[in-house]
């Protein structure tokens, strides 16, 4: 309120200086009326009135007359005064032609007098309504400085510089030329008194154009024409202009020694521009561009320190919660009004659709009528311009002026939205994608309408800084629930014995739970997040268990070759839940070898069995013919076949038995104190019933064996199979001894011969059940490939220990040491 | 009928060539040369190439019984057999080859010198 009653005060001042001088020009006039007649009438009063009193009175009329009306009113005053004196006062009285040289002096003196005294009236006139001129125009100056000093915005520095300016500089109209930011152009920022569209067609122009405002802003000089002529000759294009000749006024605005504008005045008629008033022009020209820097500087200032709070403001938002929708849409609403008249956030769905997050507007009804119109013209996600495609190149749009043709091609010829979008009046325009570690998660619109102004460069830079910001609460925010989500599920998996992997939708690796690790890695490396196939041997897992789209595959057994080289089996079973799919690996390997050994098993056993049952059914045949005569020694040796067979089978078939039995944990071991010499001893007597021809057996105990604690029959059975072994895996014959010792607290009873021996790799295997050695290095030796399985089974379960040292081609030595009795 | 025996298949494959009988028959699991090698021995020789023979084996599985056909055997007779019977088959598979009816034999695949093993039930 205060500055409109400053303004208002020089108005008032300024009319009260006018109409004064006004009135005292008609008041000046009646006084030269008035004044001489009023001396006239002292004749009435006195018959013989004094000539030299009168004429004192005529002079004062003059001089009163002249003080309030100056020169000329003055001198009507004394014209008057001059012939009431001749006429009334100066004798012969009463006569009109001054009849005597004396009244014809007097009456020219006096009349010279009273025009001496209107002169010099007038020229205290003149110099104190030039005095009160100045001051009305220092007092508008300072005016106008005061304005200036409060202007905050440029539009308040160009209301005042043009329209108090205008007046201070007496001229009639003025305008305020601004230098834009590339340093190239001139635009008109502000004009007052002009006539309409005057500057249409020169709103900008070249700093280097040939027009008075850009001269003095390239020049830094003013110019100060007093003619349209004086203008035109200096710049001859403007010669064309319609109008009445009258002065101008170009003044360069420099701050810094930089000239950021140009000021210019125009005044109604030619004018001689003495040294006074360009000193006012040039003052007031320096007013207004400190002003105009000040407002700039204040305005960088304000706008910096608006931009700080605002950015702080919304980091606190989006750091505020992990609900990421609900913070957006509190974003959204935060920058309405201040940095948009509308809001959008756009984020792309998990099925790579746009969904709209936020939308906002300080009016919710219009708000409504967006979304409706949103729903009704759905984004194109190949448009050329617009949310999609920022998400689609990652790169900011700026529209600092939506041009009307801007609008005419985005609505693509649709009037009706072309109508709605002229209506809605838009001005300007920024999207910026939201990316975040490389990926576009949607993007931010921020538009303004006609009521606000058009965007900067700044405001780009904010809304990349707030996109930025929002991008990476929305993923920090995904990232959490992905965490959290799978961290329930990690949870849950862990324990669970079978491999789970889970895909998503691209393949790509959202969890894998230990024990899928174990089964696939085999070193550990980190494959969450990273695609499936970078799994080694994930692709023959897919190639056969892929499940098809909601399909439920599996399970299937598959080799798989991993980074180690090894090659492992595994039963897979995946199935599809739309959005990606999971497979339950188990690790089947050892199933596998276990079952391949046991169908070897079968055909072995079968072989086992049937080998001697070829025997004992030939012997029994033959004795049954009734064609042959067989005598009685060949019955008996028939005879003898058949029993021997018969054992050999049995002794396989109690072999079956037996493993099975260790297999099922049935076996229950006696364990008593018995001799081990004497049960060697044994061994080696029913193994010499049977020896084949070129073997050598013999049994060897150094120093005192003392007794041990097992199992006798079990221990039995152990060293015959071991004895068994030697004898068949020495088939060109050779030597084969037993020999015992102690070894600390253990019987150490060895068996070795010097037969085909075991390849040191196969050497820990040959324990296993089933396991054989390969055909080729067993050159045709048969067998369950139960024996050792069984020997180390029940050494094991007396608390012994079986070992074998061997070396292919010379021969094998088995140890088996057995508990000392305590 | 003259019986020549071996005690390996090297052996075998030795008097094969030398004594060039009318058929070999061979078991599978011998010392040193087991059955299969002697087999491939014999078709790859010359002289023993069209020497008929059969297995005579314990081992009962279809796998073996398909790696003998593959080998070119006429027959896969399963231990434990008959011994009285055996020689009178013998008979007849040495005169069907003798009169060339070998590849007759081998398409006909009869159930005497192809017996159905335990793994095929």
């Amino acid at each position: 309120m205060t500055s409109v009653a400053r303004v208002k005060e020089p108005e008032t001042r300024g009319r009260r200086i006018a109409s004064l001088s006004r009135s005292s020009t008609a008041l000046g006039w009646a006084a030269a009326i008035i004044a001489p007649v009023l001396v006239s009438l002292l004749d009435l009063l006195d018959p013989r009135p004094s000539a030299q009193l009168a004429g004192f009175f005529f002079l004062l009329a003059v001089a009163l007359s002249a003080h309030l009306g100056g020169l000329y009113p003055g001198i009507l005053a004394t014209v008057l005064s001059t012939l009431s004196l001749d006429y009334f006062f100066t004798p012969p009285r009463h006569d009109i032609i001054p009849s005597s040289s004396d009244k014809v002096g007097g009456v020219i003196l006096f009349a010279i007098v009273g025009l001496l005294i209107s002169q010099l009236f007038e020229l205290g006139r003149g110099a104190r309504r030039e005095a009160e001129s100045a001051s009305a125009r220092a007092n508008r100056l300072q005016q106008v400085t005061a304005r200036l000093a409060e202007s905050l915005t440029p539009q308040e520095v160009l209301d005042a510089v043009v329209t108090e300016g205008v007046q201070a500089a007496e001229a009639r109209a003025g305008a305020i030329g601004l230098v834009t930011a590339d340093g190239e152009t001139v635009e008109i920022v502000a004009s007052h008194g002009y006539e309409p569209n005057l500057f249409h067609g020169w709103e900008t122009f070249s700093v280097a154009s040939d027009t008075p405002m850009a001269e003095a802003i390239r020049t830094k000089r003013p110019f100060f024409f007093s003619s349209s002529r004086a203008r035109n000759d200096k710049f001859p294009s403007m010669a064309g202009l319609p109008g009445p000749s009258h002065a101008l006024a170009v003044l360069p605005l420099v701050v810094d020694g930089r000239a950021i504008g140009g000021l210019a005045f125009t005044f109604r008629t030619e004018v001689e521009f003495d040294a006074e008033r360009r000193a006012l022009k040039t003052a007031l020209a320096q007013q207004a561009a400190q002003a105009l820097d000040r407002v700039r500087l204040y305005q960088n200032e304000q706008a910096l320190r608006e931009r700080m709070t605002f950015l702080a403001e919304a980091s606190e938002l989006l750091g505020s919660s992990l609900d990421f929708q609900a913070t957006l849409a509190k974003l959204a609403q935060l920058t309405v009004p201040r940095l948009a008249t509308w809001c959008s956030v756009d984020v792309v769905g998990p099925d790579g659709s746009l969904q709209r997050l936020a939308l906002a507007h300080e009016n919710p009804e219009q708000v409504a009528w967006a979304e409706r119109l949103s729903e009704e013209y759905p984004p194109d996600p190949d448009a050329p311009m617009g949310v999609p495609n920022v998400i689609r190149t990652k790169t900011a749009e700026f529209v600092p002026e939506i041009s009307d043709d801007l609008l005419v091609e985005a609505t693509q010829g649709d009037e009706r939205l072309l109508e709605i979008l002229r209506e809605v009046g838009l001005r300007s325009a920024i999207t910026v994608p939201l990316v975040a570690r490389g990926t576009a998660l949607g993007a931010l619109s921020l538009i303004r309408d006609t009521t606000a102004p058009p965007y900067t460069e700044l405001d780009l830079e904010l809304a990349t800084e707030l996109a930025r910001r929002a991008a990476s609460a929305i993923d920090n925010s995904a990232l959490f629930r992905e965490a959290e989500r799978r961290g329930d599920a990690a949870r849950a998996l862990a324990h669970v014995d079978d491999g789970v992997v889970l895909l998503d939708g691209d393949g790509t690796v959202l969890s894998i739970n230990p024990a899928a690790a174990r089964i696939l890695l085999t070193n550990g490396e980190g494959v969450v997040g990273e695609s499936a196939q970078t799994i080694p041997g994930w692709s023959a897992v897919e190639e056969s268990a892929r499940p098809g789209p909601g399909e439920n595959r599996g399970p299937l057994t598959i080799p798989i070759s991993l980074a180690d080289g090894s090659e492992r089996w595994i039963s897979a079973s995946a199935v599809d839940f739309g959005e990606g799919s999971v497979y339950a690996l188990r690790d089947v390997t050892e199933e596998r070898v276990l079952e391949r050994a046991r169908s070897d098993f079968v055909a072995t056993a079968s072989h086992e069995l049937r080998t001697p049952l070829a025997a004992v059914l030939g012997a029994i045949k033959t004795i049954r013919r009734r064609d042959v005569e067989i005598d009685p020694e060949q019955r008996e040796a028939l005879m003898g076949m058949i029993e021997h067979e018969s054992v050999r089978l049995a002794g396989i078939v109690s072999q079956i038995l037996l493993a099975g039995q260790l297999d099922a944990g049935r076996l229950h071991l006696s364990i008593e104190q018995f001799d081990p010499v004497a049960l060697a001893q044994s061994v080696v007597e029913s193994a010499e019933t049977h020896l084949p021809d070129g073997i050598d057996l013999r049994v060897h105990a150094s120093g005192d064996v003392p007794r041990v604690a097992g199992d006798p029959n079990q221990l039995h059975q152990v060293l015959s199979n071991l004895l068994d072994n030697a004898i068949k895996y020495s088939p060109q014959g050779g030597n084969i001894e037993l020999r015992l010792n102690r070894d600390g607290d253990y019987a150490r009873i060895e068996i070795a011969d010097n037969g085909l021996g075991i390849p040191r790799d196969e050497q820990e295997r040959i324990f296993e059940k089933f396991y054989r050695l390969d055909p080729a290095l067993t050159r045709g030796v048969s067998g369950t490939g139960l024996g050792l399985y069984i020997s180390r089974e029940l050494v094991e379960r007396m608390k012994g220990r079986i070992s074998v040292k061997s070396e292919s081609g010379r021969g094998s030595t088995f140890v088996v040491e057995v508990p000392l009795a305590v | 009928m003259e019986v020549i025996q071996a005690q390996d298949g090297g052996e075998g494959l030795e008097l094969a060539k030398s004594e060039n009988p009318d058929l070999v028959l061979l078991d599978l699991m011998m010392p040193r040369v087991d059955g299969w090698t002697a087999a491939q021995g014999l078709m790859e020789d010359e002289g023993t190439r069209r020497i008929p023979f059969l297995f005579l084996t314990a081992r009962a599985t279809a796998a073996d019984r398909r790696r003998a056909e593959e080998l070119g055997a006429l027959g896969y007779i399963l231990k434990p057999f008959d011994p009285v019977k055996l020689p009178p088959l013998v008979a007849d598979v040495v005169a069907r080859c003798a009169r060339g009816e070998a590849e007759d034999l081998r398409r006909e695949r009869p159930a005497a010198l192809w017996p159905a093993d335990l793994e095929d039930r």
